[in-house]
């Protein structure tokens, strides 16, 4: 097995994990858990498919996907904080919605089942970086990426360094931590928690952009197949913090390479493999639960 | 995490006369079609939006619905059939929700008791009658349990949220069973991946063949009826509403918090698996891909849309069996793609669970809590 | 300096010195029948420290709400710079360089102590925080008060004390020159209250007014220079330093009002049943709150503990009933050890338990009357095979409700249908209903109006001739004094005192406020 060919894959397949994770991770720092990110990624793949395919222009494509993504974000987060809906529901229904949207649209408007292919459709391309591309290893971490996992690159420190250093930032966290004690000092907690909605969804969108102008060139309403999930994932395994959740979308990225690996050479079950994310993630929500039921006063029965 | 509580009181009143009881039921239907109305408008009309930008008359589509939903016995026949799984998923998250635990994990528990039941079931060709249904059935509730296991020990015992532990277990048992059929109990001969089709004397008999409203439905009615009883007249059951109607109250009281949080969650699970395998035994007869069409998920749009009352529940399921029915059907006679079905369910399921207030109320209402709090 | 007439005894007004920079003239305020403020006058000069005193339920927390602008006065208004103002809100209290302190800190456990500080109005460069500038802010500020903190420690890891100091310097930051603090010392061990005075007189020497609601005596008159004292909502006294002494403040708290007894009964104590052998208990911070508590109970009487708000008496009654774990000592019931059972155990075991928290422990509101009625372990008994007995639940319910005698259309209404009165007879027919040894009844009466207080003072003194050992947390001195064999008085965690049920006000007034019985004043 080409080990390098491997890490490679790994990268590009855990950019729209990276992309739509650091979505979620924000709009969990605001204090709301994102179960939509799936339906979010889906119309971003959709829109920049289809606005590439008619500009022949990829760049156009992404913005418009990111775009349509910061709306959608906006609605979904619009019917929790202001309509009160509770978070998991509405991010279930909205993932329902948008699905069942996305695949009626395609065969009223599109007269395709599934599977939309544009002819001008413009892919995004691959940035190779001449003599790095041939050193082992180095090569195939940095050299033929796509534009998007350059972005991914400077999102990761950028939205620590936001978390930490500027007002925007700073906000958020108080208003995910205590709602009513950043009200009580003026904060506008409900347009925080908007703001948080719309970067979470405009980034995952842009992962759904990732997919569908990508390596394919294509849309498939099947394309995500549960990455907005493995997102979710991925920011609790990295306690919604940039740098450890970019680094879970890596893992991960890495058991969905090694699994398309595995299905050719045969062997271990790509099926179990796409449960160990999830896995991952009760054995930390164990974890911590455990921990602090650990130092309650107040007995529970 | 906020579960929504049912505002009414329910429990029995020996010495209520007659006319007052029909007063309360009636108020309670009242309310309850209030509460629940609503949302089903709001996602007519966006359904109506969606036909109307596509060229649709929404008018057309909807009666077309409800023609090929209820239009002829067979029609019927076919509505109950779809509405059988979502009645078992939406009993299992009512079971749950009246103890305020918020699961969404039947899912995974509906798919993983439907692969067990297939898999007994292809086995049964020399079993006798009713153990050839009795064993599957019982293999299916125990891999409903199993998969709801972990988040109940880990909810009663170390207060572990249940939502997201339950919601990475659905993907963890489709995993799971993907591997299963994949690897051990894959038919021969077969285009998509699917479990060879159960032997004939394990099927869940049709009620009125060739219509596909199985027994499944049979029991799915009968476990309405237990969880009725179960809340109304039984100690636990009691407990149950106790708790999730006012937590800190039955602590105080000594109630019997970690059993009912225990219960509730594998009740659920369990409750689950049976849904899953009277739906392998009674309609589809094997386990393939795409076993479950989110029926975990539509089922907690129904509970919540009923205020977990079991006629709402009955009620909700059937509405939600409709749509699937004609949905798959009225396809055939006007261009519709079956995804409106969807859109419909989705929107239904979101705002059964948001507060809709009239703007102005609202806007007036915040403008005291802001000159309240600063 | 008053327009109408003034009922109480005024100290020393000085119309002529008095320059006020914030107070109350002729205020006024009710909720429904409850007169929380009647005609108060207030003057607190610049650059003072000026504490505010009186019993639980005195109006003290209105009256600072009100010059918050939280709340509204009915009749009279908010003085702020000798001029009659309308406070329209928070905001426009705040406009006028006003900051409150509630007792409910709005520090941000996940943030550090110096983005605590600054949050919602930090110094920025194009969204970009300048933590610099803000770290220096912070050291002046905290150097201003000859205090030290470290600001890059998250507030989660910090004690409350520091979270208080770091609140009070950011209404500071936020430029607030009159600071209202409700009950600071409340949530502070002795050290550390000790640390929040020389805070507080550290900001008058720097010229800010400071107003502080406290029961401690002995810190108002070591660092207070006036203090007003209310009760039943009226202004009793204003007061200068040095006027008054320790006794003489108490005095003037507790009043010297004895309130005739129609019918006094008192208990037969029987044989020791319950057994609080030097019991502990941490309150949900982990606060140290109960500290060594032992108390011998005895069927068929009714011991009172009298203690002022915060002073472990919650704790104490939760850990008796299994809510709250024991952090230390044992508790017996009869010879058995029952420190570490459980709730349900408890009370089979024949402990009962009214919460002062009525609507979230003593009733499910939303549940009906048939349902809080039967809602105990004895639940059981009311079932075969674990199916409830119509007749049985019936039979059950009308003698619970008919027990407390409550006024009720149908048993199936919710419980939240009730007035408050009628609601906590629900409870205590609940409670007393059955074989009860124990009865821990904390607060009974709160929220009840004086009729219905009768009827559950009846229910309490029935179930005590019935063989019950009842202990009672109370805020009113009366009610402990109308209904206690023997009343306990709690100070700081700690028994400071045990006397008998007729013991005058003011004798179990001094013990409340710290005075060790036979000791000389601590």
């Amino acid at each position: 097995m080409n080990f390098d060919l491997l890490l490679a894959s790994a990268i590009t397949l855990s950019v729209p994990l990276v992309l739509a994770a650091l979505g979620g991770a924000i709009h969990r720092r605001a204090g709301i858990v994102n179960i939509g990110l799936e339906g979010h990624m889906i119309l971003g793949a959709l829109i920049g498919a289809v606005v590439s395919g008619i500009s022949g222009n990829w760049a156009l494509g992404a913005l418009a996907g990111f775009i349509a993504g910061g709306f959608s974000g906006l609605l979904m987060n619009v019917i929790i904080t202001r309509l009160k809906g509770n978070e998991i529901i509405v991010g279930l229904g909205y993932n329902i919605v948008m699905f069942g949207v996305i695949g009626y649209v395609l065969r009223a408007a599109f007269g395709v089942s599934g599977t939309l292919q544009f002819e001008g459709l413009q892919r995004m391309p691959k940035i190779d970086i001449p003599v790095i591309a041939d050193i082992p290893v180095l090569g195939a971490l940095v050299s033929g990426k796509d534009p998007l996992f350059w972005l991914c690159i400077v999102l990761v420190p950028f939205l620590a360094w936001a978390l930490k250093a500027t007002t925007w930032g700073v906000r958020l966290r108080a208003t995910g931590a205590s709602e009513a004690a950043s009200a009580s000092l003026g904060l506008r907690t409900l347009g925080i928690r908007d703001g948080a909605g719309i970067v979470a969804g405009a980034l995952a969108a842009l992962g759904g952009v990732a997919l569908s102008l990508g390596t394919v060139g294509l849309f498939n309403e099947n394309m995500t197949a549960g990455r907005g999930f493995v997102a979710l994932a991925a920011f609790y395994f990295g306690r919604s913090r940039p740098l450890p959740t970019a680094l879970a979308c890596l893992l991960f990225g890495f058991f969905d390479a090694l699994q398309i690996r595995l299905q050719t050479v045969g062997g271990f079950s790509p099926d179990i493999i796409s449960t160990l994310p999830y896995i991952a993630v009760v054995v930390v929500l164990a974890f911590t639960g455990i921990r602090q039921s650990r130092r309650g006063a107040r007995a529970l029965s | 995490m906020t579960t929504p509580t049912p505002e009414a009181p329910l429990a029995p009143n020996p010495s209520e006369p007659r006319s007052a009881l029909v007063r309360r039921l009636a108020v309670q239907a009242g309310r309850t079609a209030r509460l629940a109305g609503l949302p089903v408008l709001i996602a007519l009309a966006v359904g109506a939006i969606v036909l109307l930008v596509t060229g649709n008359d929404p008018v057309q589509v909807y009666g077309r619905l409800v023609s090929e939903a209820f239009g002829t016995p067979s029609r019927i026949n076919a509505t109950l059939a779809a509405t059988t799984p979502i009645l078992f998923t939406a009993i299992a998250a009512a079971f749950a929700y009246r103890a305020g635990v918020f699961t969404v994990g039947v899912e995974g528990s509906f798919v993983l008791g439907g692969l067990t039941a297939a898999v007994l079931g292809s086995q049964m060709g020399d079993v006798p009658a009713p153990l050839s249904v009795l064993i599957p059935m019982g293999g299916a509730i125990l891999a409903g349990g199993l998969v709801a296991i972990v988040p109940a020990v880990l909810r009663a015992f170390w207060g572990v949220d249940e939502v997201v532990t339950t919601l990475m277990f659905n993907f963890i048992a489709t995993g799971l069973a993907g591997w299963l059929v994949q690897s051990f109990f894959l038919a021969k001969g077969q285009a998509n991946s699917s479990t060879e089709y159960v032997a004939e004397n394990a099927e869940l008999p049709a009620l009125a063949p060739p219509g596909q409203a199985s027994v499944g439905l049979v029991i799915a009615l009968a476990l309405l009826v237990a969880y009725w009883l179960f809340m109304k007249h039984t100690t636990l059951g009691f407990e149950f509403r106790a708790i999730g109607s006012a937590p800190r109250f039955s602590i105080a009281q000594g109630l019997r918090v970690r059993t009912v949080l225990l219960v509730a969650l594998l009740g659920a699970g369990l409750i689950g698996g049976i849904g899953g395998g009277a739906h392998a035994l009674g309609l589809v007869h094997r386990y393939s891909e795409g076993f479950s069409a989110s029926f975990g998920f539509t089922g907690i749009a129904i509970a919540l849309l009923a205020r977990f009352n079991p006629i709402g529940i009955l009620i909700g399921a059937i509405l939600f069996g409709a749509l699937n029915a004609a949905g798959a059907t009225v396809q055939l006679f006007i261009n519709l793609p079956v995804q409106i079905i969807d859109v419909l369910q989705g929107t239904v399921m979101i705002f059964a669970v948001a507060t809709i207030a009239i703007p102005q109320l609202r806007r007036l209402r915040a403008a005291r809590r802001d000159g309240a709090n600063k | 300096m008053s327009t109408s007439s003034t009922p109480a005894p005024l100290a020393s007004p000085d119309p002529a010195a008095a320059s006020c920079r914030i107070g109350a003239r002729g205020i006024s305020r009710s909720f429904g029948p409850v007169q929380a403020n009647v005609d108060v006058m207030l003057t607190v000069r610049p650059a003072t420290v000026h504490a505010i005193v009186g019993e639980n339920g005195a109006g003290k927390s209105t009256l600072m709400r009100m010059l918050y602008g939280l709340d509204h006065p009915d009749s009279g208004t908010v003085v702020i710079d000798d001029e009659e103002v309308v406070l329209s809100g928070p905001r426009a209290a705040i406009e006028r360089r006003i900051g409150l302190v509630q007792q409910e800190l709005a520090i941000i456990p996940e943030l550090s102590l110096l983005e605590n500080l600054v949050l919602g109005d930090e110094p920025a460069h194009l969204g970009r925080v300048d933590w610099k500038a803000a770290r220096t802010r912070a050291d002046e500020l905290a150097a201003s008060v000859g205090i030290e903190i470290d600001w890059n420690a998250d507030a989660a890891r910090t004690s409350i004390a520091i979270q208080q100091q770091v609140e009070i310097l950011r209404l500071v930051y936020r430029g607030a020159d009159v600071l209202i603090l409700d009950e600071p010392t409340a949530v502070l061990a002795p050290a550390q209250a000790d640390e929040l005075l020389r805070l507080l007189s550290s900001l008058r020497e720097a010229g800010r007014t400071v107003i502080f609601i406290s029961h401690k005596l002995d810190e108002v008159l070591h660092i207070a220079d006036r203090i007003t004292i209310l009760r039943s909502g009226r202004t009793i006294a204003e007061i200068e330093r040095g006027e008054v002494d320790r006794a003489g403040l108490a005095a003037y708290i507790v009043g010297d009002s004895e309130v005739p007894h129609s019918e006094i009964t008192r208990g037969t104590p029987g044989e020791v049943v319950l057994r609080i052998e030097g019991v502990s208990a941490d309150d949900d911070r982990g606060i140290p709150r109960v500290d060594g508590v032992s108390l011998e109970l005895r069927s068929g009487e009714i011991v009172g503990v009298a203690a002022v708000a915060g002073n472990g008496q919650e704790e104490l009654a939760e850990s008796l009933i299994g809510i709250r774990a024991v952090s230390g000592g044992t508790i017996r019931l009869g010879d058995d050890d029952i420190s570490s059972r459980s709730v349900r155990a408890r009370r089979r075991a024949g402990m009962r338990y009214v919460s002062a928290d009525r609507k979230h422990e003593g009733l499910a509101l939303t549940l009906s009357l048939t349902d809080n009625s039967i809602a105990t372990p004895g639940l059981t008994s009311l079932a075969r095979a674990g199916w409830l007995r119509r007749g049985a639940v019936a039979e059950r319910v009308s003698s619970v409700l008919g027990r407390a005698a409550v006024r009720f259309g149908s048993a199936s209404d919710p419980a939240s249908s009730l007035s408050g009165g009628n609601q906590q007879r629900v409870v205590l027919g609940r409670e007393t209903s059955g074989d009860t040894r124990v009865l821990i009844a904390s607060q009974p009466t709160r929220g009840v109006d004086v009729k219905g207080i009768g009827y559950i003072h009846d229910l309490l003194r029935r179930a005590r001739d019935e063989g019950a050992a009842i202990i009672l947390f109370s805020e009113e001195l009366d009610e402990l004094r109308e209904l206690s064999d023997r009343i306990v008085v709690l100070h700081r965690g700690r028994i400071s005192g045990e006397v008998d049920g007729s013991s005058s006000r003011a004798e179990i007034g001094a013990l409340m406020l710290g005075e060790h019985h036979g000791d000389a004043a601590s």
